[in-house]
């Protein structure tokens, strides 16, 4: 996936993330994370963040994001849609349940 | 929770009922705002208030009744999308520097403080990826700086910019980069470029935002307008002084003398205060003839090219005659 323009998602409530992704013109996931949660999950939500975007196949943006103590699932679900924003896609691949 | 209002642009009954709840806050509302926000609560009273001018938010206020209830972030978050979705890449707010935890929480990082004001910007890394991309010449020593619009670079510039570079190892010449002038910002750089090529020891640089804009002077939250201009000039100086300053060794600053402009003339004894006290030594140097941009485009405006060619070096009477009418 190619990230072409700006692309944001979530907000900054408690239990939520705000992500927000534009084109880099390095390879690379360039990401700034500020969390709540820092000291205990930030490792954690960096690695979610990263593993999204690679499932994705983007492998060139600058990502920010604010964390507001947000769930796994939330990071991902926000990374998801700021990324397909980012690359103006609505080909969207719901995954299926197994 | 709160019910979320946006839109554009601020006017008629929603500005003035914004503009009472800042009042409360002690803030004053000036110039447009591109975009609010604001929360209410059950009964429809205003909780929160936020506003997009360009890349700063501004007017970031919450009612006491709603303090700690997560308002701030609401607003903050509501802004910050809508500058992205805008294509507003990077954004500044200035804040109390009590504040400044709560918008750190927020995604948003210090540039420089004074007593009075911290300005914070949404990249971690922004101003020292700017001062990164300067060049530096090891070495050089003394290191020397100066700040100018250059609406256009006149002979007085170029006098103060040679005079001050015979002063220094190294100077760096800041070109304000805000578009507020005759002359858009792109052609002010490329004019003082070409009009000081030939000295070696000159690297001209844009300010960006970090030398203060206009557009991003903070002065809405300042209740005594007495203190407006200090707190303005203090940050600058202390952006100048904090950032700029150490990471490119610079250790003189010159500007030409004032006759005129009474708020440049401030600015200048302002200088003269604060920069000894962090270790630079201010240079004021006279100005030409009395030469000014001005008068360059009063002539401009006159239609007198024979006027204009007297003031002003071959490189942006050139321009100047290519773009005249």
């Amino acid at each position: 996936m190619q990230i072409v323009t700006k692309g944001v998602a979530g907000t900054m409530e408690s239990s939520d993330i705000i992500v927000r992704i534009e084109p880099a013109e390095q390879k690379g996931i360039e990401l700034t994370l500020t969390s709540a949660v820092m000291q205990q999950f930030g490792k954690q939500i960096e690695k979610v963040i990263r593993e999204t975007l690679a499932e994705l196949g983007v492998e060139s943006a600058i990502v920010n994001a604010v964390d507001k103590g947000a769930l796994d699932c939330t990071v991902a679900a926000r990374v998801k849609a700021a990324a397909y924003r980012a690359a103006q896609c609505e080909d969207y691949t719901w995954r299926t349940k197994q | 929770m709160y019910d979320i209002e946006t839109g554009a642009p601020l006017c008629g009954a929603r500005l003035l009922e914004i503009q009472a709840f800042l009042a409360q806050r002690g803030l004053t509302m000036e110039g447009a705002a591109d975009f609010y926000v604001v929360l209410r609560d059950e009964d429809g009273a205003i909780a929160a208030t936020g506003c997009l001018e360009g890349r700063v938010l501004k007017y970031i206020a919450v009612a006491p009744s709603a303090e700690g209830t997560g308002a701030a972030a609401t607003v903050v978050s509501e802004l910050v999308s809508e500058a992205w979705r805008e294509g507003i890449g990077h954004l500044f707010l200035y804040t109390k520097p009590e504040n400044g935890r709560m918008f750190r929480s927020l995604g948003f990082y210090p540039v420089a403080q004074t007593d009075s004001v911290l300005m914070m910007e949404d990249k971690k890394d922004g101003i020292a990826k700017f001062l990164a991309a300067i060049p530096r010449r090891e070495g050089a020593a003394p290191v020397g700086a100066c700040v100018m619009n250059c609406n256009p670079f006149t002979n007085g510039h170029r006098y103060l910019v040679e005079t001050a570079a015979k002063a220094c190892g190294l100077l760096y010449v800041f070109v304000v980069s805000e578009d507020a002038s005759l002359f858009p910002a792109s052609v002010r750089l490329a004019l003082v470029q070409k009009g000081t090529a030939d000295l070696s020891n000159v690297i001209v640089a844009e300010s960006q935002d970090y030398l203060v804009s206009r557009a991003t002077f903070p002065t809405y939250f300042i209740k005594e307008r007495a203190d407006l201009a200090h707190v303005q000039t203090d940050l600058d100086l202390a952006i100048f002084t904090q950032r700029i300053a150490p990471a490119l060794n610079i250790t003189r600053r010159f500007v030409g003398t004032e006759p005129f402009c009474p708020v440049t003339r401030a600015y200048n004894a302002r200088m003269k205060e604060l920069l000894p006290q962090a270790g630079i030594e201010l240079i004021e140097i006279e100005r030409k003839d009395g030469i000014s941009a001005s008068k360059v485009r009063a002539l401009m405006q006159a239609g007198d090219l024979a006027g204009v060619r007297a003031l002003v070096p071959d490189t942006t009477y050139a321009y100047i005659k290519d773009h005249l009418g």
